[in-house]
Parts: C-alpha cells; structure tokens; sequence
C-alpha cells in the first residue's frame, strides 16, 4: 500500500524548498532541475502554461536555456528532435489537436531513437473545441515506439522529469519520453511542492551523451536516409529490443531515484497499489482520477467492504508480468478509461484492451468491467467512484457480461 | 506453368517504354486466352536518371489469375526470367539500382534455355566480354537497333515497343504468337506499320533468319563475375537509430584520391562516359567543379583524372568544357574497364591520344534536355595534339 507523496516518504536534505506550484510550473521546475539545453515551444492551452513558467525561469535569471519559439507544433517538435541529435537535452510538448498536427516528427523522434522529454497536457480531440482532459491525445503514440507515463501530482510530475530524461537517455533506451498528465485538473491545480536541491538533481540524472550517435561535424554520420524494403524490419526489431531493454533501466531509476532523494517510490514503480492487499474488487485507471476512487476505496473500506486502487503510471513499455501478477489476485477489475477506442473488439477504452490482453494468459482470469468517463474534462466525482466499485462487485464471479462497458457521467 | 518476362530498362529515359511493352504483353496473352498481369519493381521509384530498373510480365496459359499473382505478385523482385529484355545495351555492363544491392550481372535471372534480347548494334561476342558466366546454357538474342531513350512520361515513338513485342513472339510464340502481336497492333492503332515492325523484329530473330541473331551461349561463356553481391547486416548488427556512419572523409592528390561510397557506386546508371583529351586541356577546373557526383580527382600536374565507378554519365562536364574536343560523350560499351585515364596519360601520353581518338571515333551523340526529343548525332573531328581550340559548339549534321 502506497501513495507517492512528497510528506510520506522523502529525504529532507535532497529537497532546499517547498513551493506552491500547479503541474505545469512543477515540469518547469524539473526542466531547469535537469538543466535542459533546448526548449522548444508554441503554445495550446493546457500545455502553454509551461512553455510561460519555463520562459520566467530564464527571464528571472534562475535558468540558462535556448528557448525557440516554433511556427508551429510540426516545427517545435522537429526543433526538439534535431537538438536532441546534437547532444542538446531538448524539451517539448503539446495537448489535443497540437499534439497530432506534430505527429510526423513525434514518430521519427522515436525511430531516429532521440530521449528528448515531452510533456503532453492531455486534452480533447477536436471537434468540438474542448480544452478539458481526455488520454486519446497521448495515446496515439502508444504503438510508436515511445515511453509513456501518466502524473498524478505536481510533486510527480516535477521528479518525473529527472526520471524520465534518465531513462530515455539511458544508453540501453534512448527513446524519447511522454509524459502525460490530465489537463487542468492537474496542468491548472496548485498544490505544495517540495524541490529538489540542484546537488541532487545532479546526483541522480548524469550528463546527457548521446555517443557515437551525436551529430557532430568531428563525428560524420547520416540520420535516417532514405531506407528501403531492405532494411526497415530491422530498425522496427532494433526498436522493440530497445523498448525490452527500457523495463530494466526503469526499475533501475526508481531505485536510484529512492537512494537519493528517500524511499519515494514502491516497487514495481510502474504503478501505485492502494488498499489492494486483501482486496477482491479494484478500480484501475490512469492519472488524476486516482484521487476520487482512493477517497472511494476509504469509504468503502469503513463500509467493511474489500475495494482497492491500482494507480497505473507506465503505459509505455506496458508492464505486462507485474500487472498480471498483480490483478490477477483479484475477483472483479473495472477498468477505468479517460478515452475512447471507436469500434474497437470490446467497444471500450484502449486501457480496457491493454488490460485484457495481459490478463488473458493468467491462470485466475478475473472478472473485468470497463468504464468510460470524464471525456472532454467532465469530472469524475468520489460517488461517480462509488458507482464504478458497485458495478464491478455485481460482475464478480460471473463469466459473461451484457454491456460490460458502462459510460459514467453521460446524461441519460 | 508460367513464363516470365523481364524489362531492364534506363530509369525515367525509358520508364514508360519499358511499362507499355510489359502492359502489352498483358494484354496480347490476355486476346491468347492466358492469364496474365504485370507490375515494376516498386523499389525503383522515385527512378533517377538513367538508373537500371525493371518492369515484369507474368503469363500463364492454366492458372488462375490468383494462383498467377500468388506466384509471382507482391514480390520485389523477379524469382527468374524466362525471357529477359535489355532496352539498352550498356546495362550488360551490370546493373546497380540502390545502394547495398551490388553491380549485378544483367542475366542473373535468365533460366537455363531462356533467353536474353538486347537491343543493341553490337555483336554476340561484344556484348559476351561484359556478361557474366551462367553455370547453363541459355540463348543471348540482338535486335538490331539504338537504346530508345526519352522523358518521364513519354516514349519516342521509334518502334522500339512494336519491335520488343515481335522480339519476344520469335523466342517464345506460347508466350505471345507474332499473329496476336499485329492483330493486336492493328486493332489499337489501325496502323499496319506498327504491325510490320513488329513483323520485322520477328523476322530478324528467327532461326532461320540471316545473318543468325539468336545465339546459345554455352555456360563456359561470358565472364567472372567481377562484382561482389553484398550480404545485408543482421538486425543486431546494424546501427540504431537509422544511423548510417559516414564515409570515412580523406583526400590526397591523385587517382582515387578522394573517399568514396563504397556501397553505392552508380556507374552503371551511364550510358556513356566522358573521354579526355588532356593535352588540351586548359586546367581551367570546370569539369571538376560542376560535376554532381565529384567524379573527378585533382592531379598533381593540376590535370583531373575521372573515378568511371562513380561516373552517372550525366554529360555536365563535356557540356562545361569551353575546349573544343577536349571531354567528349563516348558509348560506354566501347571501354573495357574503369582504369584510370590519367595515369594512362602519364603511362604514354601518345598512345592514350591514339587510344582515345580511336574511342571517340567520329560521331557525337547527344541527348537533348528537350523531353522526347531523342537521341542527336553530330560530327566530331580529331584535333592535332596541343591545339586548343576555345569554341567547342559543334553543328548539327546527319550523319
């Protein structure tokens, strides 16, 4: 049982100072903790307010960075690719609509295996014009070849970004690193955070040094030409290997991360178990809906009733063998999904599919719900949680569900 | 069973020739009541000038169109040609058409009793001192005739097309007879002379025909490959990252003094290749200068030598050269090898006068950039040694 605060678990002496600080200033601040050389921005709401804190950082002195004003997504995003080739720790980011009009570059940052850092304020897809959260903006990149972790506090996301630019850098991986975090609810919400000492910030994240792949005129090599039927396989196995290898490396920054700066994080890191160690029904979801089902899980639990919380924070690479491990204890899962996946085989979330597909080989397969909810930035309240506990409770020990997914929150 | 036909032809100068006879030869064994379909090496394109390429037919007279396309469709390249068609004789030098492929022989894919058709002026024995050994035997077959070269999206209309069609018709009549070849011909264009060219080819390659064109070539004949075909790296042994390493940069004075692709070479995208008179020359620097393929290597004598394994037989130099006869086009099939001239030039300065006078003969060939305007002759001269003439423009004169 766990839950990632800064006051549960941390060493002082790694930390110089609190602050009150939203999502967004929190992901500046790690900016400058991980002394990135190259931020490139333009702006979309909710991401803009970090491309604003980053560039007061620099105007106030406290931070020395090359800040670029792109024209455009497609070009800050090229901007971060081309200076992360040259051995330039780059960052960028996006939401929504901007996020995809950047796709091109974003899905060869990852075949040209670049670790810049992106923060993806999730928000709607248009249309309509919606600036409220929803996962389908970060999702679109599951499958190309990126690391892809969901925030659940401003103090995460803050110690995110040192973790993050550790393992995309990390020889073994070098691929680039989303990290999403639910817009407004979390970009917009101040809460206090305690900042890491620039000594240890230091002493966790070594030097970026891209090696015998840095484009440098003493070093003369050609990224991505034009490549053929020839030779495209290998460089998608290269990749996939690379991904194999980022499950290692993660474990590793965790440990670190906890050697420095206090035992943060518990094992397996990628994600966070709340109440579940003699629990029979547990909700499983991404981001900030963690907040309403936990305070749920509380309630509940004073009912005498055996609910849990599982946080999950990597979705890229899946962590597939302790997840399974992990729900497979249980009798009923409801999956919770802040996104949609139209026509898909069970009509749910993509979460729902992920997860299904890792339970299918667990001996003890159990019952599993799908809900979706909160879409466009509709919120999802502690009773909206409630619910969702009572409906996985009537699926457990049943083997087939009529309209298993169950849309929360729709008027109806 | 099923036949296959191969087109080899010049990338973009020969591209829509190439995909009309292989879409004919579709159509002609269709009227035959054969399946039959036909695609190009979709590896070839975005074509580049002059590069080798491929356009294919696939024929059978019992299988099913998807049985035919399970067989031989979506697939890069050709398993074997029964018939193999050369639209410029200078590919039997080898063909190269990306980078990590190798110079291949032009009859790689020929079976044993297939069959090669080249258009071409030369004789068997020439075109056998460029074209690898097959371990059997098979049948090397001329049609009389000039590459037919042109634009993107034309042809010249030389009855190149027509004669391919009854080229083939003479080699294998189940294939397509020479009867559905003129029938054909004279359904679509009501043109009886695109028929009797057609005829005429037919003619030429038939076994009784005289002098012989068709000829079988033993597996002793043809030569040692002398090109390595390269074996791709393993997926774990590649760079990550799409990270190609640079050729190794280094530059000395002389022959083959710069570094240079390994890996891709592209000379046999040529047709022709440029021939250097060097005691006229002004050493005025243009040829190396303009050409886009850095193909020429400073000498210590201020000269430039040519590195021929790289040379795309663009032309640009001999168009720069503001000396008259001193870099002139020559047919690539008249050099043996790509030795360096330089320093045959240094070797004996006039034996390689005599060498490449005899080489240049007295036609010039160009090409202009017009589209499909074709192929221009003109008469060159031989200049005493020493005399450098500033005017280079030639008249334009049938020769």
């Amino acid at each position: 049982m766990s839950v990632a605060t800064a006051e549960a678990r941390s060493d002082a002496s790694a930390y110089e100072r609190e602050d009150l600080l939203n999502g967004c200033q929190a992901v500046a601040q790690g900016v400058r903790l991980a002394d990135v050389d190259v931020i490139a921005a333009y702006p979309i709401r909710p991401y803009t307010e970090v491309m604003d804190a980053i560039s007061k950082l620099i105007a106030d002195g406290a931070f020395d960075a090359e800040y670029i004003i792109a024209d455009s997504e497609h070009s800050q995003f090229e901007i971060v690719k081309h200076a992360s080739s040259v051995n330039a720790r780059a960052f960028g980011g996006s939401s929504g609509t901007g996020w995809m009009y950047g796709f091109e570059a974003l899905v060869v940052t990852a075949t040209d295996r670049l670790p810049p850092l992106f923060l993806v304020g999730n928000r709607a897809l248009d249309d309509p014009g919606a600036f409220g959260v929803e996962h389908n903006d970060a999702m679109a990149i599951r499958d190309m070849g990126w690391l892809l972790a969901w925030v659940t506090s401003p103090q995460e996301a803050l110690e995110h970004v040192l973790i993050g630019y550790r393992i995309a850098e990390d020889k073994q991986v070098r691929m680039p690193m989303a990290l999403a975090m639910d817009g407004a609810f979390l970009t917009h919400s101040q809460h206090i955070v305690k900042i890491p000492s620039v000594a240890a910030a230091k002493k966790f994240l070594p030097p970026y040094d891209l090696g015998e792949r840095r484009l440098h005129p003493d070093n003369p090599i050609s990224i991505a030409p034009q490549a053929n039927e020839d030779w495209v396989m290998e460089i998608r196995r290269q990749n996939w290997e690379a991904a194999k290898r980022a499950r290692g490396v993660i474990q590793e920054a965790y440990r670190e991360f906890n050697r420095v700066f206090g035992d943060r994080y518990a094992a397996p890191y990628y994600f966070d178990e709340f109440m579940t160690e003699d629990a029979e029904i547990v909700l499983i979801g991404l981001g900030t809906v963690a907040s309403p089902a936990r305070t749920a899980v509380r309630r509940l639990r004073e009912r005498g009733q055996k609910v849990g919380y599982v946080s999950l924070r990597w979705f890229r690479p899946f962590p597939t063998v302790e997840l399974r491990e992990c729900l497979s204890r249980f009798k009923a899962i409801g999956v919770v999904d802040r996104d949609f996946a139209h026509g898909s085989p069970d009509n749910g979330g993509i979460l729902l599919h992920e997860i299904r597909s890792c339970l299918y080989p667990a001996k003890n397969r159990p019952a599993i719900v799908n809900f979706i909810g909160g879409l466009g930035g509709r919120d999802l309240s502690i009773a909206d949680a409630q619910r969702m506990y009572e409906i996985t409770a009537e699926a457990a020990g049943r083997d087939s569900l009529d309209g298993f997914v169950t849309w929360i929150g729709l008027r109806e | 069973m099923i036949k296959r036909v191969e087109v080899n032809y010049r990338g973009i100068f020969q591209k829509n020739l190439g995909k009309k006879i292989g879409s004919d030869i579709v159509m002609i064994a269709s009227r035959m009541g054969q399946k039959a379909f036909s695609n190009g090496r979709y590896s070839d394109s975005p074509e580049r000038n002059g590069i080798p390429c491929k356009y294919f037919a696939f024929v059978s007279p019992d299988l099913s169109e998807e049985e035919l396309e399970a067989e031989c469709g979506a697939k890069l390249e050709i398993d074997e040609a029964n018939i193999s068609l050369v639209l410029d004789d200078t590919m039997c030098k080898g063909v190269e058409p990306w980078g990590w492929h190798g110079i291949r022989p032009i009859n790689e894919r020929v079976v044993e009793d297939g069959c090669l058709i080249v258009f071409s002026r030369k004789s068997h024995d020439e075109l056998l001192k460029f074209i690898g050994k097959k371990p059997y035997n098979y049948r090397l077959a001329i049609l009389e005739g000039d590459a037919s070269l042109a634009g993107l999206w034309v042809n010249k209309d030389d009855y190149t097309h027509e004669r391919a069609l009854g080229g083939i018709a003479a080699i294998d009549p189940s294939l397509i007879s020479i009867e559905a070849v003129e029938s054909y011909l004279l359904d679509k264009t009501k043109d009886p002379r695109r028929a009797g060219a057609a005829r005429a080819a037919y003619e030429s390659l038939r076994q009784e025909a005289m002098p012989p064109r068709v000829r079988t070539v033993t597996a002793a004949e043809g030569i040692d490959w002398p090109h390595e075909i390269p074996v791709l790296p393993k997926w774990f042994e590649m760079q990550e990252g799409a990270v190609v390493p640079a050729v190794k940069r280094g530059f000395e004075i002389g022959p083959r003094g710069q570094t240079r692709n390994p890996g891709f070479k592209r000379g046999t995208t040529k047709t022709q290749r440029p021939a250097v008179r060097f005691d006229l020359c002004t050493k005025c620097t243009l040829c190396w200068a303009e050409c886009p393929d850095e193909c020429f290597d400073p000498t210590a004598d201020g000269l430039y030598d040519i590195d021929y394994q790289y040379c795309v037989g663009c032309g640009k130099c001999a168009q720069v050269c503001p000396v008259k006869e001193c870099i002139v086009m020559v047919d690539e099939l008249r050099f043996d090898d790509d030795s360096s001239p330089w320093e045959h030039w240094k070797r004996d300065p006039q034996d390689y006068i005599r060498w490449v006078e005899q080489k240049k003969g007295k036609e010039r060939v160009s090409y202009p950039v017009v589209t499909g305007k074709g192929m221009i002759l003109s008469q060159g001269e031989t200049m005493p040694e020493g005399k450098i003439v500033p005017v280079r423009k030639t008249e334009e004169v049938d020769v």
